[in-house]
């Protein structure tokens, strides 16, 4: 067993001495941070540029209280719209076309076409060059709309203001009920993004440690180091010992990760300029956050290892590490499903298989209460399947790393485990 | 006792026999050679010592234990598939196999610094393996083989890719191990290095055993003393003469066996007033012809 030890020292040194190693552990939490502010950097963010529009009113209802409904103002505080009547033509087709051509070369920024028939129709066309900007579409329609329906409230003798009272749209505030009953209020984009955090993390440093433990067992491989430590000790015991090692490796990182993201947590909104919504986790999740990636590391690991011993060269080696890889795409692409709702069947059937437990299992915690029984299970299958792993994967390991050449296919494999 | 006892053992790969039935023994304070062509079975009957493959049937028995992982720290093993980690120091990659084979790192840094020392490598102790020459990597490497001072040393094809001044200073480290008594298994398919180095050999041909024993005994056994002979004169009479066993004429050349009572001396003599001699070599067969007419005698057989 000591040889074990002394396999693990190794490989822990040669790690965690590599700039990537330290690179890697110092960017993440950053990187953590920046998922969080940047959302909403993204959505305050707006252009400060005033915005022309030209208004064809034929119905001569709306241009007189445009200004009126369009207040609002740039941080300088002149008028964001700047709105410009064009007197109702004789020939719409050839004002329309001319329009258009001012338009293109920016002379103007929109067009807005009112027709006569609007109480009756609901339809006003609106020309821009980007139709894409949804939040000054949607200003500019709010603002014919509020106009229109005012008129029509006014024209049968009723008092639009009173309406509006009347009408008040509400505002649902969510709460997200905790172990315990506690509360906590979070919507949508705070549980899509503080998982998101997580889970970007737990995938990224197991494809990461996977696949440089499958480096490393090519490399020994190619280097013919293998036979030299197979005169020291057993083959499982070198397997073993390099599992161990880049765990520890990856360890490391997540234990310095956790101690930042608690600290974050308990201290972050007295040093951070932002709001402390993103941040707004159970320190226990941290704690999963450690367990299933321990968890998921050793699935992969073992798997990455079994390909590591059964190529030759890393490009070998990465075409046999999609399929694996994909295994834990598949999380992160039903993790908008998992958020909207994590208690679903089929969501929780998902959180029970090993290879996408530790992502889905540890997003379920994050997101809802899932019972003791069922975060047990999937502790308890993931550490089966390790076992069972290991004890197929050692068979192929111990044939393969002494073999060169050619690399085996499936019946060779087979044959291989049956070796003795 | 001997340090090392295989009996019997067997190995097939997809139904091919690799190793038949090999048995022998190794003792200390000896150079025992396994020899035999490439593909012959010596590197899988090594690893099945080590156990890296285990044997299909038979024994392996080291220090009179039955051989298994807790043992190998016993043995200095060099591989034919050999090789080290670049990127480590050579101090810390010497160190690091010493401890695999359970040396304290105390005793460690003590040998490690007098091979180093005798290597004339001292300086280069902090350096990485890859800044390192092809030929300063091969030595460093059998300083890893042997830096735990084992009893039992294995050496798979030490001399390959190795230059000149190399093997002979595998072939110096290898008598300084066997003056300390150690048991020394050299495999190799160049016979006349082991020639020079072996006291006991063992033939293997097709994964069987076709020979064990004493080198000179063998030379005895199956060698033969061959007599070239050039001259002027007829040399028709030699035939005739009861020393001879074998008489190969050319005209004014001949190749000659004689009866193993009769040395060149006696020939020699019985020439001297019959022709005119040029030239006379006498020559013993090598460990290869005596391989060579062993492995074809038994595939005859």
């Amino acid at each position: 067993m000591k040889e074990i030890w002394t396999i693990i020292k190794r490989e822990y040194r040669e790690s965690v001495y590599k700039k990537s190693f330290i690179v890697l552990t110092l960017l993440t939490p950053l990187l953590m941070i920046a998922i969080g502010i940047l959302p909403t950097l993204f959505f305050g963010f707006e252009e400060e540029k005033p915005v022309r529009v030209n208004i064809i009113d034929e119905s001569n209802v709306v241009f007189d209280n445009m200004a009126k409904v369009l207040s609002d103002t740039l941080k300088n505080g002149s008028r964001k719209f700047i709105l410009k009547k064009v007197s109702v033509p004789a020939d719409l087709d050839s004002i329309i076309k001319d329009q258009r051509i001012l338009i293109d070369e920016d002379k103007t920024d929109g067009l807005l076409y009112i027709p006569a028939s609007i109480l009756d129709s609901n339809k006003v066309d609106y020309y821009t060059k980007n139709v894409a900007n949804f939040n000054l579409n949607y200003r500019v329609k709010e603002a014919v709309e509020k106009i229109v329906r005012n008129h029509r409230i006014y024209k049968s003798g009723l008092d639009p203001e009173y309406i509006t009272k009347l009408t008040q749209s509400l505002e649902l505030r969510t709460y997200k009920v905790i172990k315990g009953g506690e509360q906590q209020e979070r919507g949508f984009g705070e549980e899509y993004f503080g998982t998101f955090i997580f889970v970007l993390i737990l995938y990224m440093t197991l494809i990461f440690n996977g696949t440089s433990i499958m480096r490393s067992i090519i490399l020994e491989k190619s280097t013919r180091i293998v036979e030299v430590l197979l005169s020291t000790t057993s083959a499982f015991r070198m397997m073993a010992g390099k599992i161990l090692g880049q765990g520890f490796v990856g360890l490391t990182q997540y234990v310095i990760w956790a101690i930042f993201g608690i600290t974050l947590v308990v201290y972050g909104n007295r040093v951070l300029p932002i709001s402390n919504e993103y941040l707004n986790f159970a320190p226990s999740i941290f704690i999963y956050f450690v367990v299933f990636y321990v968890l998921g590391y050793f699935v992969y690991a073992i798997l990455f290892s079994a390909i590591g011993a059964m190529v030759n060269t890393d490009q070998e080696g990465q075409q046999l590490a999609f399929p694996v890889i994909m295994l834990l795409v598949v999380p992160i692409m039903i993790l908008g499903l998992v958020v909207i709702n994590p208690d679903s069947t089929i969501v929780t059937t998902i959180s029970l298989i090993p290879f996408f437990s530790p992502i889905i299992m540890f997003a379920r915690i994050n997101l809802s209460s899932p019972g003791v029984m069922e975060i047990g299970s999937s502790i308890a299958l993931l550490i089966i399947t390790i076992i069972f792993l290991i004890w197929l994967v050692s068979k192929i390991y111990r044939v393969g790393i002494l073999m060169y050449g050619k690399r085996p296919n499936l019946p060779e494999i087979i044959k291989w485990m049956r070796i003795r | 006792m001997s340090i090392l006892e295989v009996i019997g053992i067997s190995k097939s790969f997809n139904g091919v026999k690799a190793v038949n039935d090999v048995s022998f023994k190794i003792e200390s304070g000896q150079i025992h050679g396994i020899l035999g062509p490439n593909g012959a079975g010596k590197t899988t009957t090594i690893r099945m010592i080590m156990n890296i493959l285990a044997p299909d049937s038979g024994i392996i028995k080291l220090f009179n234990q039955s051989m298994d992982d807790k043992l190998k720290y016993k043995i200095g093993y060099l591989p034919e598939e050999r090789g080290l980690y670049q990127k480590m120091k050579v101090k810390e990659l010497i160190y690091f196999l010493a401890e695999m084979h359970r040396m304290d790192l105390f005793r460690a840094k003590e040998k490690c610094e007098y091979w180093l020392d005798k290597m004339q490598l001292s300086v280069k102790a902090d350096s990485k393996i890859e800044e390192l020459s092809k030929g300063m990597q091969q030595k460093i490497q059998i300083i890893t083989t042997i830096i735990h001072e084992p009893e039992l040393i294995i050496l798979d094809e030490p001399f390959s890719g190795l230059d000149p001044v190399n093997v002979n200073l595998v072939k110096n480290v290898m008598v300084e191990l066997k003056e300390q008594n150690k048991a020394i298994m050299l495999s190799t398919h160049m016979m006349d290095a082991a020639e020079k180095l072996c006291d006991e050999v063992i033939m293997i041909n097709n994964g069987i055993k076709i020979l064990d024993g004493n080198l000179e005994r063998i030379r005895k056994q199956h060698g033969k003393r061959s007599i070239q002979l050039e001259f002027e004169g007829d040399g028709k009479f030699i035939k005739s003469s009861p020393m001879i066993k074998k008489y190969d004429y050319y005209g004014s050349y001949a190749e000659v066996q004689l009866n193993e009572t009769y040395t060149a001396n006696d020939l020699l003599k019985s020439l001297l007033d019959k022709v005119q001699i040029i030239q006379m070599r006498s020559q013993s067969s090598s460990l290869n012809e005596i391989f060579i007419e062993l492995a074809e005698g038994g595939s005859r057989s």
